[in-house]
């Protein structure tokens, strides 16, 4: 699972919120199952050579998000029900990124269309890993 | 354990917390006859924290670590650990002191066992199953002299008995110096390792930049026996930027070699293809202006990594001259 976990020690975005990202992904995409076990902040730690306290500062904040609960003394996991974000918060998000690669494909000089078959075949990609992680 | 480093990201020890920081360097200089090997050097190690000073060679890294841990008297200025006078109660306060120096150093004709035979006698919370772990898992065989161990399991050695008597901090000076890719991987992986158990406070100076870059909080430069630089990771990785760009001369604009004027940039190199510059000072309304500058062109910036950044702050060219390269 946790290879599915990559942190750039080279981007701009803090280490924490990388992994938080990551596990966002891998819950959405159920390649982490609800109910299921993620690994231990002392693994993950090792496994992706941070600092514990900040894979715990990245459970933290997905556990107050309610998308991991800790149990006492077993461990953390993936919430049973993970929560679906606010319609309203989810159409922001997503415009927001919209706006992002729409500029992005602009400034390389791509067409609408180039744009739009890109994020179809990313969209494609994401969906067959997400039934290769279900198995 | 778990469900403890959850509930306290910081996963420091909540023991006595009205004492003062781990680790302190106030207003300290050291000068050897007319040579000034560190400057009014202040600094404070934060509890749980992971504290990595970085300098090139000479730049006063030894003189400040054999300070602080009471074997030298500053000129001026003092160290303190955990509240208290390094050079006025050296040996109470390096009781709760892990050290790990930079040259593996031990009797060599001793064994690993009879050096953790001889330590566990001096201190009361020695912990033996740590040790043996530790050595058993680095495949360090207990019968070898000291002496005759490779560079990397002599380091594990030392490293194993800086953590058995259950430090608050651990020092190391340069600890991966001379250690192949793999020794130094699993060195790092066995001080993360200890960073979850216990959240022990770590000072480290290393050159292994790549290395420390996932594992340090706090960072500090020290160049030319001055603190260039002493800041959290996060706010220097969000702060240095690499700017490169095309510089033209157009029909309408009026100044040239200005554009960077908004920025604080620490260097700029001129390259075939444009400028190639670092800025510690990037933000995303600034860049937004700045390759809106008539004859600024193809303007990118990119995120640094630790290692470019401290080439950047401590490298060979200073801001000065890189400025006049233009």
């Amino acid at each position: 699972m946790t290879r599915h976990l990559h942190v750039d020690f080279a981007s701009a975005t803090p280490i924490w919120s990388q992994i938080e990202e990551g596990i966002r992904r891998l819950v959405g995409s159920s390649a982490l199952a609800p109910g299921g076990p993620v690994p231990s902040v002392r693994e993950l730690a090792k496994d992706l050579r941070v600092n514990p306290a900040t894979v715990a500062k990245a459970y933290q904040r997905l556990a107050d998000a309610g998308l991991l609960t800790v149990r006492r003394g077993e461990g953390t996991f993936v919430a049973a029900e993970p929560p679906a974000m606010a319609r309203s918060e989810r159409g922001r998000v997503l415009k927001e990124g919209a706006n992002r690669y729409a500029s992005l494909a602009a400034s390389l000089g791509a067409t609408s269309g180039d744009a739009e078959s890109e994020l179809a075949a990313a969209w494609k990609r994401l969906g067959n890993g997400a039934k290769r992680e279900g198995r | 354990m778990i469900s403890e480093a959850v509930s306290s990201p910081s996963a420091a020890p909540a023991s006595r917390p009205e004492e003062g920081s781990p680790g302190e360097i106030r207003h300290l200089t050291v000068r050897y006859g007319t040579t000034e090997a560190c400057s009014d050097v202040s600094f404070s190690i934060a509890r749980g924290g992971v504290y990595t000073l970085l300098g090139r060679n000479g730049a006063g890294k030894s003189s400040l670590v054999r300070c602080l841990l009471g074997e030298q008297k500053p000129t001026s200025g003092e160290a303190r650990l955990f509240g208290e006078s390094v050079w006025r109660h050296r040996a109470r306060l390096l009781a709760r002191v892990g050290v790990v120096p930079e040259e593996p150093d031990a009797p060599p004709s001793m064994t690993a066992g009879q050096i953790a035979d001889f330590c566990r006698r001096l201190y009361p919370s020695w912990d033996d199953a740590s040790v043996t772990r530790r050595l058993a898992r680095f495949g360090v065989p207990a019968k070898t002299p000291f002496g005759r161990l490779s560079k990397g399991q002599k380091g594990q050695v030392l490293l194993a008995m800086a953590l058995a008597p259950q430090p608050d901090l651990l020092v190391m000076d340069d600890p991966t110096l001379g250690l192949d890719v793999v020794a130094r991987r699993s060195f790092w992986e066995e001080l993360v390792e200890d960073l979850a158990d216990r959240g022990t406070t770590v000072f480290v100076t290393t050159h292994d930049l790549a290395s420390i870059e996932g594992i340090a909080t706090r960072v500090g430069i020290l160049k030319g026996g001055r603190l260039a630089l002493d800041e959290d990771v996060e706010t220097l990785k969000s702060r240095f930027r690499r700017i490169r760009y095309g510089n033209r001369m157009t029909e309408t604009r009026t100044e040239f070699g200005s554009e960077l004027d908004q920025f604080e940039a620490v260097q700029v190199k001129v390259r075939g293809w444009g400028i190639d510059a670092v800025v510690s000072d990037w933000e995303e309304e600034k860049f937004d202006r700045f390759r809106r500058i008539d004859g600024v062109e193809e303007a990118e910036s990119s995120a640094m990594s630790l290692e470019e950044i401290f080439l950047a702050v401590a490298g060979e060219a200073p801001a000065e001259a890189g400025g006049e390269t233009r």
